[in-house]
């Protein structure tokens, strides 16, 4: 919510007010019980010697949070999981993350990790598909894959022995980004799901939702033509500029402006959700760049209330 | 400022050819406006505005002084500009000189007038209380808070809000007899005077990428652009300034059009700025 700087009228806000409290009373006991404060008792059982982790502290006896967060429990650790904070990765994660630097025979990423990500050359499949070893000539041509400040995705493959972060791209659906936008969130606001690439059919755009919160909001690429694509543009840069159809401009500013809305309430980002505001925006006849206005940011959060209202009572209705 | 791919570069650009950008603005749209007053107590007047993610605080402290021999009838005003290493890292230590300077100048220009401060957009002369004597300096300082593009307009809008919430406390001088003697000052902390803004300008920048121009350029399409021409235009639609940045020259036709284009566009964004004004002093 930090992040809301609105001028609200006031109707809009008590509406505003009124959609956040019952968001927040529709949240399970047990879960706002964890969500702590600087300086929350974190409620542990002394008998069984816990073990204190990030973000407690001891204070006369009682165990005391020093972060905001979520308490966090695995077995006797008790430890704080801080909801603004960097990136934290794990093996398998999808990522999207933005190039800063070639080094040899590697490509350093920005990946909001509190370091940079490395995607090694031997970690990523070649333009031409073949499998073999990199030679001193790919090494050379590495740019002519992925230049300073391209934006791409990649897998996260783990932590090397010195504690740098691995990535890999073996799949066709990994690589260079373009013909979109790149927007940043925090990164609990994504979830890790079974899928991170959406290809949206009816709006002809895709979207990746990225694990560390960087989100890409983009014209459809079919994988197959991607290299084909590239020398296209290539040849026709010179010439009139092939720019993104309108249509499809204004299904990624929607969707755009949709994940900015959610992110700025504080809602976690999912597919369907994102989708779900966009056409709702679309069926109400709000403009594009309507949407960052207060009152769409007032009727998602009712709508949101809403939903989750209607899902705890189907959820009761079914026990 | 992150660099940005050339994928990214091509559809900032087509956006804009296309006209609706990357957040669904028109070409010719500003993004959200914020404002607020009085947020320095110790200042006389002050504001923080908002224009999207661009943000400002500036304020004014007013000091008694002595007006300069030359224009005696005239009081004092200087506008400084600092930017914060918080909005960007480049700004740390020596790296936000540069651009605080070209505020500064361009700031300088749209609003203080020429060096006898006729044309000024605060009237001088309504600055003395005794003539040749005593008279305010006012000193107009603009902090860049958070810097997403823009930074000139949002500056001028910050300037043109702290100086409405300005009050200069009422001052009672007892003149003595001889002359030449320091004037006693009595400066009362209950009575306060607010002066006359009205014809503050506004300063709008059109940044021209590709063909087309903006207005409100984020700091994404800024880096796009091929040169920007800031006009500061006043409530009665007058030019009162006119910088151009950018190494791309322009033909002086496109120049006249976008004076008119900035002119038209100015009034619309003074009705906004003055209905915030309203609304945040009847929040206070």
């Amino acid at each position: 919510m930090r992040d809301l700087h609105l001028s609200l009228n006031q109707t809009q806000r008590v509406r505003l007010e009124a959609a956040l409290h019952e968001l927040q009373s529709l949240t399970p006991a047990a879960a706002s019980a964890a969500a702590v404060t600087v300086a929350d008792t974190i409620p542990v059982n002394q008998e069984d010697n816990i073990l204190k982790g990030h973000g407690t502290s001891d204070q006369d006896g009682e165990v005391v949070a020093t972060l905001c967060g979520v308490v966090e429990r695995v077995n006797k650790l008790v430890y704080v999981r801080t909801l603004r904070a960097r990136y934290k990765p794990e093996v398998g994660d999808i990522i999207v993350g933005r190039v800063i630097e070639i080094a040899p025979k590697r490509w350093r990423l920005e990946i909001n990790f509190s370091q940079d990500a490395v995607l090694m050359l031997s970690s990523m499949n070649l333009p031409d598909g073949i499998q073999r070893r990199r030679t001193a000539v790919d090494e050379l041509n590495m740019r002519s894959i992925f230049e300073e400040n391209d934006v791409i995705c990649a897998e996260v493959r783990g932590f090397q022995h010195d504690g740098s972060l691995h990535l890999q791209a073996r799949s066709e659906k990994y690589g260079k980004l373009e013909r979109g936008q790149l927007l940043t969130v925090p990164p609990y606001l994504v979830k890790r799901k079974k899928q991170h690439f959406h290809h949206l059919a009816q709006y002809d755009v895709d979207l990746i939702l990225g694990c560390n919160g960087f989100i890409w909001v983009g014209e459809h690429v079919v994988v197959d033509e991607k290299v084909k694509a590239t020398e296209d543009q290539q040849k026709s840069s010179d010439e009139a500029e092939n720019f993104t159809p309108l249509e499809t401009r204004k299904h990624i500013c929607r969707l755009a402006n949709a994940v900015r809305v959610l992110s700025a309430l504080g809602f976690t980002l999912t597919v369907e959700l994102i989708i779900e505001t966009a056409e709702a925006s679309a069926s109400s006849n709000v403009e594009v760049n309507d949407m960052l206005g207060a009152e769409f940011y007032v009727q998602t959060a009712e709508r949101e209330a809403k939903r989750r209202a209607d899902l705890l009572r189907k959820k009761n209705g079914a026990r | 400022m992150v660099g940005l791919s050339e994928g990214e570069k091509h559809f900032i650009r087509g956006g804009i050819a296309q006209d609706i950008r990357t957040d669904g603005r028109r070409r010719l749209q500003f993004r959200a406006l914020s404002v607020e007053t009085g947020v320095i107590p110790q200042a006389n007047g002050s504001a923080r505005v908002r224009l999207g993610a661009t943000e400002i605080i500036a304020s004014v402290k007013a000091e008694l002084g002595k007006p300069s021999i030359l224009h005696p009838d005239k009081g004092k005003v200087s506008i400084f500009v600092d930017c914060s290493p918080t909005a960007e890292p480049t700004f740390e230590g020596r790296g936000s000189e540069e651009l605080s300077a070209e505020l500064s100048v361009a700031l300088q220009r749209c609003l203080l007038g020429g060096k006898s401060g006729a044309g000024a957009a605060i009237d001088l002369s309504s600055l003395i209380v005794v003539e040749g004597k005593v008279c305010w300096d006012l000193y107009i300082d603009g902090l860049v808070v958070s810097s997403d593009g823009n930074l000139l307009d949002a500056l001028a809008t910050a300037i043109k809000v702290a100086l409405s919430d300005t009050g200069l406390p009422k001052v009672n001088v007892s003149l003595s007899a001889a002359s030449d003697e320091e004037p006693e000052v009595d400066v009362s902390d209950e009575e306060f005077l607010q002066f006359d803004t009205s014809s503050v300008p506004v300063i709008i920048t059109l940044t021209k990428v590709g063909r087309h121009y903006i207005v409100d350029a984020t700091s994404e399409e800024e880096s796009q652009m091929s040169s920007a021409v800031s006009v500061s235009v006043n409530r009665n639609g007058q030019i009162c300034g006119l910088t151009k940045r950018g190494g791309a020259g322009l033909d002086p036709s496109v120049i006249f059009d976008m004076i008119s284009v900035a002119r038209h566009a100015s009034q619309q964004f003074i009705a906004l700025v003055d209905s915030q004004i309203a609304a945040a002093e009847a929040d206070e």
